[in-house]
């Protein structure tokens, strides 16, 4: 009752102060109490900090003159809480969230939603008193209600059932993120989603302790559910997945990485039933064949997002059982690394078919030719990344081609692709978007390519000159390149922050390596001999360097030029425990993929193992 | 306030809520969205009739007239600047800075009137202002700033400070 009386109060008060002060109170209707709904409280609910000492109705003359006279001493009070929450929503601090919480009633309403919403719970220092405070029986405000985010991931193993339990209370959790809080089980899940009908998103990577009761407990209550990230769960089953399937049917992002449990099932479970599906990631889904994949294309209409890396038992068929005339121009990116069997034909079927490709990762699809090459070059502008690193068959007349009619790749990686020559990196040299490229391995090519690469660029016809747009070159293992090519590309490329020269004899050399970053702590000994990697201030350092040095010498004779001796490096190989770990996690992040051994390790915390 | 045009359709009229009329160049005013839709539901023609806006005063007008002058060539703000990098950063520019070094009365009028007139970027200068006054303040320092009452009971108040214990500056 107090409560709302309090409400008309001010309500009336706004009215009067139109007339009056010409404050301005917009609209504060039926909305405005929904807003304040939330972040209100049984326990604090009967107690009006604005006008506590009103009784009867006749009084209410005297209760505007005493808020028209606090608003006079205290202007801040003008605001109505829906402008007090936006002021807090400027509190990035939780230090001072948690301070205005302690100014006064109203301000603690006001702000203690925005503290709640995502507590912290990186440390248990932290994680330990919001469990002491949930518990709390009669706690000055309903926490339990307003957490809206609840991530552990950063506590990882430390996290066990009796960690998650006491948080159980709090049903109106959107997003729950569990990755890698291995101790977590059945036990702690089943309560934590029972009854939470708010639940947007879960991620349970890497609990590879949950099984199907967790999933048909998610199925059983999260009807809102978007987001569903089960890496690595290998004990869930495709029955409990169906059953998600059927009941949250507003699924948008889906990833099964490692799951190589599950089969076709599934999947065409989710294709005929979540119709709203943006992302799927599949990756290393071995189990997987063609009819899951050609439901998901067929079955969803926004679909954008495809990854299949490592799904080795698919086939052309997945795409030639296509509709022939039909299109799909929602996908913009399809990941299809390692998919040993895919050829020509089903290159030429997908391009046919997703004709808005912006993205398209053939790494390892080692069947593919020129033919493939040709098809892609039909996605024109629309291709921006394009990854056949590993499809040693393609030669310069595709690349030529490719570059010819996709002007807007931005990434491109050729590693291992061994035909190639001069001609193709002088063809991807005119590219005038390029930012990154991956020629790892590619043995043929020589400074010539180097110095194509670092020549400036003519924008459009009769345009102006601009400098290349270079950002990362990856060349290890391009073991005829000298100083002379790499100094050019230094100096003519601003923008250069990462240059992978790993095996290149010219350039292991006690001067230049200082400016190398180290190499990865899991490298062996013959690997770190060969490591050769410069990022950052690196890349900077070894410009500056070889300008000193080249400025020393008198009348800047040529460069002196160290051989190969002949000596193949051997490749040196990425530990399997590595690729498992962090290519999986990392299958979403494509435009941060690294081309070879090691690298990225230390920018992103990404390893991948196109290159292993 | 109005440029040294006369074109009709270039400036328009509004009335605060103390009966002045205060004349002003059309596209300043239009940062306004509410008086933007208002002029549009009116056909865009008859814009000699001045626009009540019956929750400003004089004033309080001017001053956020002043600030729509100055940002009147402003670029539309995009969808995408409700991420979350605007929302919490309190960095302000300098000239919205100076803008806003008035009293606290005339402050929350600003931030009352730009919420009713619907001037996003206003809005959000002046809720930044009022957290920037906020930041790094102990409860009591924050209360004498703004001349807030402490009407927790002492256990009301430790009961708080011991269940919100966790949050700790970042």
């Amino acid at each position: 009752m107090a409560r709302s009386r309090a409400r008309r109060v001010e309500r009336d008060l706004s009215a009067s102060r139109s007339d009056t002060s010409a404050s301005t109170s917009p609209e504060r209707g039926a909305e405005d109490e929904d807003d304040n709904d939330s972040f209100m409280l049984q326990a604090n609910d009967s107690q009006s900090s604005l006008a506590p000492s009103v009784s009867s109705d006749s009084d209410d003359d005297a209760v505007r003159r005493a808020i028209e006279e606090r608003c006079r001493m205290s202007p801040v009070s003008r605001l109505p809480a829906e402008l007090m929450i936006s002021v807090f929503a400027k509190l990035s601090s939780p230090g001072d969230l948690r301070n205005c919480m302690l100014v006064s009633r109203e301000w603690s309403r006001n702000s203690v939603g925005l503290l709640w919403h995502r507590p912290q719970t990186n440390k248990w220092k932290g994680l330990k008193t919001v469990i002491e405070t949930v518990r709390t029986t009669n706690s000055y405000f309903d926490y339990n209600s307003l957490i809206k985010r609840l991530n552990l991931s950063a506590l990882g193993n430390e996290v066990s059932d009796g960690t998650l339990q006491p948080l159980s209370g709090c049903k109106r959790v959107e997003r729950l993120t569990l990755t890698n809080c291995t101790k977590l089980t059945d036990l702690s899940l089943t309560v934590m989603l029972k009854d939470n009908r708010a639940l947007l998103a879960l991620d349970v990577t890497g609990l590879n302790a949950i099984t199907d009761k967790t999933m048909l407990a998610l199925a059983g209550n999260a009807v809102r559910l978007q987001g569903l990230n089960i890496t690595n769960c290998t004990k869930i089953s495709d029955d409990s997945l169906e059953a998600v399937a059927r009941n949250c049917r507003h699924i948008k992002r889906l990833k099964l990485n490692g799951c190589q449990q599950l089969t076709d099932k599934s999947i065409i479970a989710f294709a005929m039933n979540c119709r709203y599906m943006l992302e799927i990631d599949l990756h290393d889904c071995r189990n997987l064949e063609d009819e899951s994949i050609t439901t998901l294309i067929t079955e969803g209409p926004h679909l954008r997002e495809l990854r299949l890396a490592h799904c080795a038992r698919i086939t052309d068929n997945a795409f030639l059982r296509l509709p022939s005339e039909a299109t799909y121009e929602s996908l913009r990116i399809l990941d299809l690394t390692d998919c040993p069997e895919l050829q020509d034909a089903g290159v030429q079927k997908i391009v046919q078919a997703a004709p808005r490709l912006r993205n398209l990762v053939l790494a390892k699809c080692r069947l593919l030719t020129d033919r493939a090459v040709l098809a892609i070059t039909r996605l024109g502008k629309n291709l921006h990344y394009i990854h056949l690193g590993h499809c040693s068959r393609i030669t310069d007349t595709g690349v030529t081609q490719l570059v010819k009619l996709c002007n807007r790749i931005r990434y491109i990686d050729l590693a291992c692709c061994s035909n190639l020559t001069d001609t193709s990196v002088q063809q991807l040299a005119t590219l005038p978007k390029l930012k990154r490229i991956g020629l790892v391995k590619c043995g043929n090519i020589t400074d010539r390519s180097i110095l194509a690469l670092a020549k400036p660029k003519q924008v459009g016809h009769g345009g102006p000159v601009s400098p290349s747009v270079l950002e990362r070159v990856h060349l290890s293992y391009c073991t005829n390149l000298t100083l002379g090519g790499i100094h050019a590309l230094l100096n003519n490329c601003p923008r250069l922050t990462h240059l992978s020269l790993t095996g290149v004899q010219a350039f292991l050399r006690e001067d230049l390596i200082v400016f190398c970053r180290e190499a990865p702590a899991e490298f062996n000994d013959h690997q770190r001999d060969v490591f050769c990697v410069f990022s950052g201030i690196g890349v900077q350092r070894l410009r500056n360097y070889l300008n000193v040095e080249s400025d020393a010498r008198p009348n800047n004779m040529p460069l002196p030029i160290f051989d190969a001796d002949g000596a193949i490096m051997e490749e040196a190989e990425e530990p399997d425990v590595i690729r498992n770990v962090t290519a999986q996690a990392n299958g979403m992040a494509i435009d941060e993929m690294e081309d070879e051994f090691g690298e990225g390790s230390e920018m992103m915390g990404i390893i991948y193992d196109f290159h292993g | 306030m109005a440029s040294a045009s006369t074109d009709a359709a270039k400036v328009i009229k509004v009335t605060t809520s103390d009966g002045i009329d205060i004349t002003v160049d059309r596209q300043v005013a239009e940062r306004s969205i509410l008086i933007k839709n208002l002029l549009e539901d009116l056909g865009g023609e008859s814009t000699d009739e001045p626009i009540p806006i019956p929750n400003v005063n004089e004033a309080v007008m001017k001053k956020v007239l002043e600030w729509c002058e100055h940002h009147k060539a402003d670029p539309p703000a995009s969808q995408d600047d409700d991420s979350d990098s605007r929302k919490k950063s309190t960095d302000i520019e300098e000239w919205d800075q100076k803008f806003m070094q008035v009293d606290q009365e005339m402050l929350f009028e600003i931030i009352l009137a730009a919420n009713y007139l619907d001037i996003k970027a206003l809005l959000d200068v002046g809720c930044k202002t009022v957290a920037n006054m906020i930041k790094g303040k102990s409860p009591d320092e924050i209360r004498k700033t703004f001349n807030i009452q402490n009407d927790f009971t002492p256990e009301e108040e430790d009961q708080i400070r011991r269940e919100n214990e966790w949050a700790e500056d970042r």
